[in-house]
């Protein structure tokens, strides 16, 4: 029984040798050998042996400018409008609050609200709407304790559209309120 | 047989129309009710002393033919609607056989001869034989050519009319150039495009001064939005920032002063300033957006845009009361009024289900019109001085550009203005820019 079992295994592993030979030995066929040699160094070794990103220190520049990169990630997010409306959505509220968050984190950088219409409307009301959207943004930050001092308003009207397109998923995304650090 | 009594009866009734109407000189009211269309028929470009014309005097002919096409008190007769053909041998009226112009109903008939650089061009009247206008040109070289057809264009109107504003003014508009719109200038029929900022960013809403000398409009930037003043005398333009977030919609009264909405008090609202830009109180004030102030000649009467009431209206303010009164109350959407120089009409855009649409109020007879028809979108009208053509920007052909009708809702033309989108066109006195 035992030597049955035994015979029985070596069978096993005989066959399992021969099948990852055989795979072994297809693979190696048919690629190029560099291309093997790249799968296998593109692994864990060259992350591993890649330089540490902190090990050379930051000039002032640079890091203010790594900062100023991360900041408008944190405070780009836009917000959009109704038609005809300024008035912030519940979800515009999240997305200022969060935004009055980061900018007390980021105090170092002020703000540009620029409030922005769709085509529908006609070119110069549309000034004057953009101008109350982006009012909106800025009483609402306000409330949340930035000063207006750091925020700074130009309304485009209907003169920078998001999207060009004539269709009211492209109006829709033009109602909007962008954010933009100041230079 | 009975086709020559029925001539008979034709000529006898015309000799009779035509001995009653002797005295008078043909007028057309274009103010009128009821606009009447006067047939004109320009007779075939010749030579002085024969059929052989000038390349010049074709190239004017056509030229004030293409002008013609834009008064739509006129009509172009064609020449198959004269019996006979050309009844003409020379340019003056005892070469021209005026019958068959009178039967064809041909009101005026117009002659062009040439020869070198010499144009001259008369235009009679068929029923009295009359010589209504004639002129003659001399030293006129290719280029000339559009220029001398439109003042002879614009003599027409003014023998006919008693007007020529179409003619004489200049328009300014705003006009995409690289990304942002900078404002250009050209007569009404597009002649001599000129751009004459160069700030950066987005020039909207040119307005002229009375006297033709400036041009006020609004520069958009990252900067915020700044007033800016062009001097046609210096060709330069100077931008000035207020306190406030807006600066929109600037418009010179008839006495020189700027309104323009500012919102120094958190809201839009319109100012006017003084002679040190500084803005005074502001114009029929509310809580709510106020803008795009036109004012008649008087300068007591404005007309502006306003979200008072909720959506954006039309409102006229009295300036010697301080009443305002709305005076839109279909739709939802009106905005952008122009009034017309007498006070009287009121032009503005209505969003319909069809898109931004010109309506004309009648503000004595309490009536409202719709004056232009799309497709697209139709924005930004404008009286011109005369208070007859209406121009105002247009995506009915796909871009965004100028086109001109009348305050009875006549056909647009386009105005051509190049390659670009071109929009808000303003009338101004002032003679195109050499």
């Amino acid at each position: 029984m035992n030597a049955k079992r035994l015979f029985g295994s070596i069978l096993l592993m005989c066959m399992l040798v021969a099948l990852g030979a055989g795979c072994a030995k297809k693979t190696t066929d048919s690629m190029p050998a560099s291309a093997t040699k790249v799968e296998i160094s593109d692994k864990d070794t060259d992350w591993q042996s890649k330089p540490a990103p902190v090990t050379r220190s930051l000039s002032e520049d640079e890091m203010r400018a790594a900062q100023r990169e991360q900041a408008q990630r944190d405070l780009g997010n836009m917000i959009f409008f109704a038609f005809d409306s300024f008035e912030l959505t519940p979800e515009s509220r999240d997305v200022l609050s969060a935004k009055a968050d980061a900018m007390k984190k980021y105090s170092l950088f002020n703000i540009v609200i620029e409030g922005h219409c769709d085509e529908r409307g006609t070119s110069e009301y549309n000034l004057a709407l953009g101008e109350r959207r982006a009012k909106a943004s800025q009483q609402f930050l306000n409330q949340l304790g930035i000063p207006d001092s750091r925020m700074t308003i130009v309304s485009y009207g209907k003169e920078r559209p998001l999207d060009p397109g004539k269709s009211e998923a492209a109006f829709s995304k033009n109602r909007r309120d962008e954010f933009k650090l100041q230079n | 047989m009975k086709l020559k009594t029925w001539i008979l009866t034709c000529l006898l009734v015309l000799l009779f129309a035509q001995s009653s109407k002797a005295g008078e000189v043909l007028s057309v009211d274009i103010f009128g009710p009821g606009q009447s269309k006067v047939n004109i028929l320009v007779l075939p470009a010749r030579g002085p002393g024969g059929p052989g014309s000038s390349a010049l005097a074709k190239s004017f002919s056509e030229n004030v033919q293409s002008d013609i096409s834009y008064l739509p008190f006129l009509r172009l007769a064609y020449m198959n609607e004269i019996l006979g053909g050309d009844p003409s041998k020379g340019l003056k009226a005892d070469d021209i056989d005026f019958k068959p112009l009178q039967l064809g109903r041909i009101d005026l008939v117009m002659t062009v001869g040439g020869q070198g650089q010499e144009i001259e061009a008369r235009v009679y009247e068929t029923y009295t034989r009359k010589l209504l206008l004639g002129k003659s040109y001399s030293q006129v070289d290719e280029s000339g050519v559009p220029l001398v057809a439109d003042r002879f264009a614009a003599q027409l109107m003014r023998v006919l009319t008693g007007k020529s504003g179409f003619f004489d003014s200049t328009l300014a508009f705003s006009k995409r150039v690289n990304g942002g719109k900078e404002l250009f200038t050209g007569s009404a029929l597009g002649r001599g495009i000129t751009q004459i900022t160069n700030d950066g960013g987005f020039n909207v809403s040119p307005s002229w001064s009375k006297d033709g000398r400036y041009v006020a409009y609004t520069n958009i930037s990252d900067k915020g939005h700044r007033l800016g003043i062009w001097d046609r005398g210096k060709r330069i333009s100077r931008l000035r920032k207020f306190g406030g977030n807006v600066a929109i919609s600037p418009t010179f009264t008839p006495d020189g002063s700027i309104a323009i909405s500012l919102s120094i008090n958190g809201h839009p609202d319109i100012y006017l300033l003084d002679a040190d830009m500084n803005p005074g109180k502001p114009l029929a004030p509310s809580w709510a957006i106020s803008v795009s102030p036109s004012f008649d000649l008087s300068g007591r009467k404005m007309v502006f845009c306003s979200g008072r009431l909720g959506g954006p209206q039309i409102f006229l303010l009295n300036r010697d009361s301080g009443v305002v009164d709305r005076i839109t109350y279909e739709g939802n959407y009106n905005t952008r009024p122009s009034l017309s120089p007498d006070g009287r009409f009121v032009v503005f855009a209505r969003l319909t289900g069809d898109g931004h649409r010109i309506f004309l109020r009648d503000l004595v007879a309490n009536q409202e019109r719709q004056i232009s028809f799309g497709p697209g979108n139709d924005e930004d009208p404008s009286f011109d001085p005369d208070g007859y053509f209406v121009s105002f920007a247009s995506s009915r052909n796909g871009g965004t550009k100028i086109f001109v009708t009348t305050r009875y809702g006549d056909p647009a033309k386009q105005i051509p203005t190049g390659a670009g989108d071109a929009m808000a066109p303003a009338w101004g006195v002032a003679p195109a820019l050499n």
